[in-house]
């Protein structure tokens, strides 16, 4: 249970609001690198934290992610024409480059100096992994590069999708550390699924219905380790690490690809919710690519030319009452990622956690919410740089593996739990 | 038209969530296992709570270890008035039980504790929290303590989430 005042200091993210700082202190997936392929490709609206903006890639290739609006009347810029190393308002045909500076105004004779003068907010967008990056905090502040691991291999070894997802982001969040709730709501999705099936550690999930957690904290974030029973006196452990403010791992399966997700704010009552599959020592092969793009493991369908689930609220999420019935899907919902994004959706725009009954197996949760109120807090009243904003931060791996039952994953993950180029992953 | 999870998902709907209440007060019971937690129990105490009441196991040395010198399990706890009560009835009575130990100090009395939960089917939730000086092999041995015991361990940086956790269970 959250204080209501908790809960809105946890879910606001506006510019201004304790969390919304605390996201500006970080590097964060803004768009993917397809949404402008090429130099004066279309503009692309978005918003994150509350703020409207809009996206290009000039004539040179530089990336701009400036203030929506045109400085002049407040035209979406939108409409603009991406031309000659600027997006030139339609309106009265101010133009403006990718730091948001205005360098021509029509109106007014070029030697006035007019242009000089005017200039719209921006923030720096980079290209890393498929993703342009953004930073929306303080220029002075702005951290080194982002190190996750899934944008630091070769292209071919990594793929990312993005969907909207119509909460709030720390629900959609908390979904990724929530161990407990696999066993129930993906149950079936291990066995069919064909970025997950066959892994030999399958069957201790299946023999195993009531895991043992444990939840330790590292430099970024969170470690939250859940225990089955393994032959030969060992445990399986499967290693969920959370970065701040919101990158989760999922732990991996054999030798499938890893993945896990970004939950970034778009306003209060929606985000985005990204998903990342990489192998950290080989190509993806063509067979997981198309699935990937055919929505399986953590990946979705869309509605074709957006990035909304094709199953989504205004079709009830394609609900099969007769596949929950038989036992097909545990929800009635098909897809890992839409099964989760449903029931995240249906808690209401912002979840109202002043009703909610915490049990001692969600001390996961529990913890990360501390640690981000905690966060906030010290870099509101202190200044101090949170958790997960240092890249080395970033360098830490998702884990399956059976370790002997004396021995704590803390110290017998240690190396399992590194990123390190050219190691593969520790994955039964 | 609109779908019904499209019409009942919009804030305006939230507003119409009822506001009974959906659960009553658990008895949660926090039991320190040795003298630098029950510093900090002592402490959390004196907050109000609705369903926690808290305690500190009896004796913190190993050689009076329950069960050794014949001792019964009804002479194991001690609430913070100093009365000695009966463990297996506190147990008995509780929802769910939370024990706390101090990172390397000794964390055997969770035995005898965990021994009750098994018999009564109580959850056992088990706290490491930080020390003054303690190493991580402190943190390590403790946690081997209670790793055979406990539902969910949690190894905790700061003092602070004690109170945090408790809250968020409704404690
Ligand atoms: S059982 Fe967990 S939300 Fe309903
Ligand atoms: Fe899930």
């Amino acid at each position: 249970m959250l204080r209501k005042e908790q809960n809105d200091y946890l879910t606001q993210t506006d510019p201004g609001t304790p969390m919304g700082d605390l996201f500006r202190c970080y590097w964060m997936p803004a768009l993917l690198s397809e949404e402008l392929p090429e130099p004066d490709c279309p503009p692309v609206r978005l918003k994150l934290l509350g703020e409207r903006l809009i996206a290009f890639r000039d004539s040179e290739g530089k990336l701009g992610l400036i203030d929506e609006f045109c400085a002049h009347r407040g035209v979406s810029l939108w409409f603009g024409r991406n031309e000659e190393c600027g997006l030139r308002c339609p309106y009265h045909g101010w133009k403006f480059d990718v730091t948001g500076q205005c360098v021509d105004v029509p109106s007014e004779p070029k030697e006035s100096g007019y242009a000089q003068k005017i200039k719209l907010k921006s923030y720096p967008l980079i290209e890393k992994g498929g993703v342009l990056w953004t930073y929306m905090g303080p220029p002075e502040k702005q951290p080194p590069e982002p190190e996750y691991e899934f944008c630091t291999v070769p292209l071919n070894q990594t793929f990312m999708t993005k969907r909207i997802q119509e909460c709030n982001w720390l629900q959609a969040m908390e979904g990724g550390i929530d161990s407990s709730h696999v066993s129930f709501l993906h149950r079936g999705d291990l066995s069919n699924d064909p970025l997950f099936k066959g892994a030999a550690g399958n069957k201790y999930n299946m023999q195993d219905l009531s895991p043992v957690f444990e939840v330790v904290e590292h430099d970024g974030g969170l470690l939250i380790g859940a225990r089955r029973n393994a032959e030969d006196d060992q445990y399986y452990w499967r290693i969920t690490p959370w970065v701040m403010p919101c990158y989760t791992g999922v732990p991996p399966r054999g030798d499938h690809p890893m993945h896990g997700h970004f939950w970034v704010p778009i306003d209060d009552h929606s985000c985005w919710a990204w998903s990342y599959d990489y192998h950290p020592t080989r190509p993806l092969t063509e067979g997981e690519v198309a699935a990937m793009k055919a929505g399986k493991g953590i990946h979705v369908r869309y509605v074709p030319g957006t990035y909304r689930p094709l199953a989504n609220k205004d079709n009830d999420y394609l609900m099969d009452r007769a596949a929950q019935k038989a036992g097909k899907t545990f929800s009635g919902i098909e897809g890992i990622g839409m099964q989760d994004a449903s029931l995240q959706e249906s808690m209401g725009p912002i979840c109202d956690r002043t009703k909610e009954n915490l049990v001692g197996t969600d001390n996961g949760i529990i913890m990360a919410r501390h640690r981000l109120m905690r966060s906030a807090k010290a870099l509101k009243e202190k200044g101090v740089i949170p958790p997960g904003v240092d890249p080395e931060h970033h360098k830490v791996r998702q884990a399956a593996l059976l370790l002997p039952r004396d021995v704590q994953y803390k110290d017998g993950a240690k190396e399992a739990l590194k990123a390190k180029k050219g190691v593969r992953q520790a994955s039964v | 038209m609109q779908s019904e999870s499209a019409r009942v998902t919009t804030a305006q709907e939230a507003r119409y969530r009822i506001q009974y209440p959906n659960s009553k007060t658990r008895a949660v019971k926090i039991i320190a296992l040795d003298a630098p937690s029950a510093q900090i129990i002592d402490e959390l105490a004196k907050q109000p709570w609705s369903g926690a009441t808290f305690f500190r196991a009896l004796s913190f040395s190993a050689e009076s270890t329950p069960g050794r010198a014949g001792e019964g399990l009804s002479s194991w706890l001690n609430d913070l008035a100093g009365r000695t009560l009966d463990l297996v009835g506190e147990v008995a009575s509780s929802d769910f039980i939370v024990v706390v130990s101090a990172a390397g100090e000794d964390a055997r009395a969770v035995s005898v504790i965990a021994d009750a939960c098994t018999a009564h089917h109580k959850t056992l939730v088990a706290l490491v929290v930080p020390r003054e000086g303690a190493t991580d092999a402190d943190v390590t041995a403790s946690m081997g303590h209670l790793r055979p015991f406990a539902r969910m361990l949690v190894i905790a940086h700061d003092a602070d989430y004690i109170a945090a956790m408790l809250t968020a269970l409704r404690a």
